[in-house]
């Protein structure tokens, strides 16, 4: 699938990584049928089994189960975007989902993408976790997730509280169970 | 406010950082009438940058000049960059800090005495008294607000669920713990708000309530019309005439233009990376292992403090980011007790992390990742913990040194700074890890996590104070033994590091300091 001219790798990303993403891996989320959208700049970046690939590593590197893929795309579709620009990020990452697959076919004779057991993967990834690219990787989805202020309520965090008075009047005492 | 002194003018004292070494001691000078200039490396911010966003205020304020970290520790491995997390801006660290306000326990200043020769550490008494600190004490809990304590009169900040959890799993196993005395407001005073409880304690606080030399000491110096104040100024070297004598710092300003500031008196206050390599920098002819270095003790003894943190997971809701970053102290083996394996004593520091840093250090470096990190933080909520502060070995080999060939962007040799655990460090922190342990689970933690140390706020003794100029650098007025114009203001005269917060304490050597200084300017001996 061809970027056409006209596609900017702007408000688009999110949701294409998401739409190709999701057409490749199998089982990790519903994925609303209005994201599926063909053309995917993100996927033409880094490739299709890429996008794909990455998405599966990422929920492998900071698995919780319960959070939409959305929030790991919206990681990894700027990413895949500066790629776009940047040759040595974009062979970063071609280089790195091949070093994957080398490593997976090593051990279990198929490709990553088609490993079943998060162990397996786990084991795989083990093997990768001192590369560069795998660095990067976490290191933007630390911050992607764990560092979104949109997903601190999920995790039961506040987030900036001086504009609210702090907790002074908003609980800073309250626990029932001691 | 507007005070611009000549760059000859030769009568002024020059202080090297705004601190709390550095901004306490130009505001006390400038209340005696004693004129300085201060320079600071970094901005100055106000208290509209500060936000309650902990990446956000790392990237903004912190010292981020690069720098190695090396040794066989963890934190080498997983910091290489990073040994310090310390401030660049006017205030330095007196920014990021939890307002940890502790005075040192009486048998802190004679751990020589006390313990006799620990091998493979380089311990020292201290040339003073808690006795004779006492008095400074109180002045420094005066000036920056502690709460809990005699000298202000101001209560606690009252218990947050996050300290309830911890003061009941300490009373479950009989160990003593108190509400923490802290240096934010828990009344309107001296000019600044009540603390609110937002908490960020840490990385600066939004409203003032905690003190910091960058909204106290630093305009009140101002105000006084006897102080100039130079952000982005980064100080190369200390120059010093045939007597020996200092006679003023070369520094670079933001374009890169360099100065000298003539001075009467130097005072170096840039925390104990920063200051030891500032006198190895200044080595010359007359002074080649570096200025105030005949002992070899410049750069040397560095103590960070022994630490790390511990994190219970419980069944139900603690919701510890609502609580004043360190609520409180579990003081139970604070004290010198060699039965318990290790000499030198620690203190569990009730103190919370936001998620965004709790999923950097609950298991930092390349391998933190995976499910059990990823579950332990989906239980952020229900986490209580520590930070563990112990008394740190002083010990020659861990020291700050030049890069021999790699330059910084302000054309220094970059320093290299080593840090390895004393084999005391590591026992003391085992044990602290195993006493941690019992307290979270006799209040119900199903899971214990252990966090190894991240990079340290707390930096100690590469100028250490001595009775005999063979053994340190500085003598108990941190006046340099060899130049007597030349003064030690921060932390990095400490020649232990007790196991208390270091700022209670470089605030009182401060307030004493220049009460020195004033008297031997009045005499006609500097």
């Amino acid at each position: 699938m061809k970027r056409t001219s006209k596609e900017q790798p702007t408000d688009l990303g999110r949701r294409r990584f998401l739409g190709r993403s999701g057409i490749a891996v199998a089982g990790i989320g519903i994925i609303s049928s209005g994201l599926l959208t063909p053309a995917a700049w993100a996927a033409s970046a880094v490739g299709e089994h890429a996008s794909a690939t990455l998405l599966r590593m990422a929920r492998d590197i900071y698995p919780h189960d319960t959070l939409e893929n959305k929030y790991y795309a919206a990681v990894l579709t700027p990413l895949a975007r500066k790629a776009g620009k940047d040759m040595a990020l974009k062979k970063m990452l071609a280089e790195g989902v091949k070093a994957l697959d080398q490593r997976s076919q090593q051990l279990f004779s198929r490709n990553f993408l088609e490993l079943e057991h998060e162990s397996d993967r786990v084991l795989v990834l083990r093997a990768i976790e001192e590369s560069p690219f795998f660095q990067r990787i976490k290191g933007d989805l630390m911050m992607g997730i764990y560092n979104n202020p949109e997903l601190w309520p999920r995790f039961g965090y506040g987030g900036s509280a001086w504009q609210k008075g702090g907790y002074i009047n908003r609980g800073y005492d309250k626990i029932d169970w001691l | 406010m507007n005070t611009k002194f000549d760059l000859n003018d030769d009568s002024l004292v020059v202080i090297v950082g705004s601190g709390a070494g550095g901004g306490t001691l130009a505001n006390e000078l400038a209340q005696k009438g004693i004129k300085s200039v201060v320079l600071e490396a970094g901005k100055r911010f106000k208290l509209d940058d500060i936000e309650n966003d902990e990446w956000k205020m790392f990237g903004k304020i912190s010292w981020l000049d690069k720098r190695y970290l090396e040794g066989p520790a963890r934190l080498a491995k997983d910091f290489p960059n990073l040994p310090a997390w310390i401030v660049k801006g006017v205030g330095g660290a007196t920014m990021h800090w939890a307002g940890v306000a502790m005075r040192f326990q009486e048998h802190e200043f004679r751990m020589r005495t006390e313990n006799g020769t620990v091998p493979g550490a380089n311990v020292l008494d201290w040339p003073i008294t808690l006795k004779e600190l006492d008095p400074y004490y109180y002045k420094a809990e005066q000036k920056m607000g502690v709460c809990g304590t005699e000298a202000t009169g101001m209560p606690f900040h009252g218990k947050s669920s996050h300290y309830k959890v911890i003061e009941e799993g300490a009373r479950r196993i009989g160990a003593k713990c108190e509400q923490a005395t802290l240096a934010i407001n828990t009344q309107i005073r001296d000019g600044r708000p009540s603390c609110q409880v937002n908490g960020f304690c840490m990385q600066g606080c939004r409203i003032g309530a905690k003190w910091s030399t960058m909204y106290t000491e630093i305009p009140r110096a101002e105000a006084t019309g006897l102080v100039e104040v130079r952000p982005q100024s980064m100080a190369l070297r200390i120059e010093h005439d045939k007597q020996g004598n200092v006679t003023g710092v070369l520094y670079a300003d933001k374009d890169g233009n360099q100065h000298f500031q003539k001075a009467r008196l130097v005072s170096v206050a840039a925390n104990s990376i920063e200051s030891p390599r500032l006198l190895l920098n200044s080595a010359s002819p007359m002074f080649p292992d570096g200025l105030a270095n005949g002992s070899g003790q410049v750069g040397q003894n560095y103590m960070t403090h022994t630490t790390a943190g511990v994190y219970g997971e419980f069944e139900q809701p603690v919701h510890m980011y609502k609580s004043t970053v360190v609520p409180g102290i579990v003081h139970e083996w604070k004290d010198n007790d060699p039965s318990r394996g290790h000499v030198a004593g620690y203190e569990l520091e009730v103190l919370h992390l936001g998620l965004p840093f709790m999923s950097a250090f609950l298991n930092p470096g390349k391998s933190g990742w995976g499910r059990e990190l990823a579950d332990s933080l989906a239980n952020y909520d229900r986490m209580a913990g520590f930070w563990i502060c112990g008394e740190d070995m002083p010990v020659e080999s861990n020291n700050i040194t030049l890069h021999p060939t790699e330059k910084d962007q302000y054309g220094l040799p970059v320093p290299v700074v080593y840090k390895t655990d004393h084999i005391n460090d590591t026992r003391m922190r085992n044990h602290a890890y195993d006493r941690s342990t019992e307290l979270l689970e006799a209040v119900g933690a199903k899971k214990v996590n252990y966090l190894p140390p991240y990079p340290a706020s707390h930096n100690m003794g590469t100028n250490r104070m001595s009775r005999h100029a063979r053994d340190g650098v500085v003598n108990r007025w941190g006046q340099s033994h060899e130049i007597q114009n030349l003064f030690i203001s921060d932390g990095s005269q400490f020649t232990t590091s007790g196991t208390e917060n270091p700022t209670l304490t470089i605030v009182a050597l401060a307030i004493r300091q220049a009460d020195y200084i004033a008297d031997q300017m009045k005499r006609g001996n500097l």
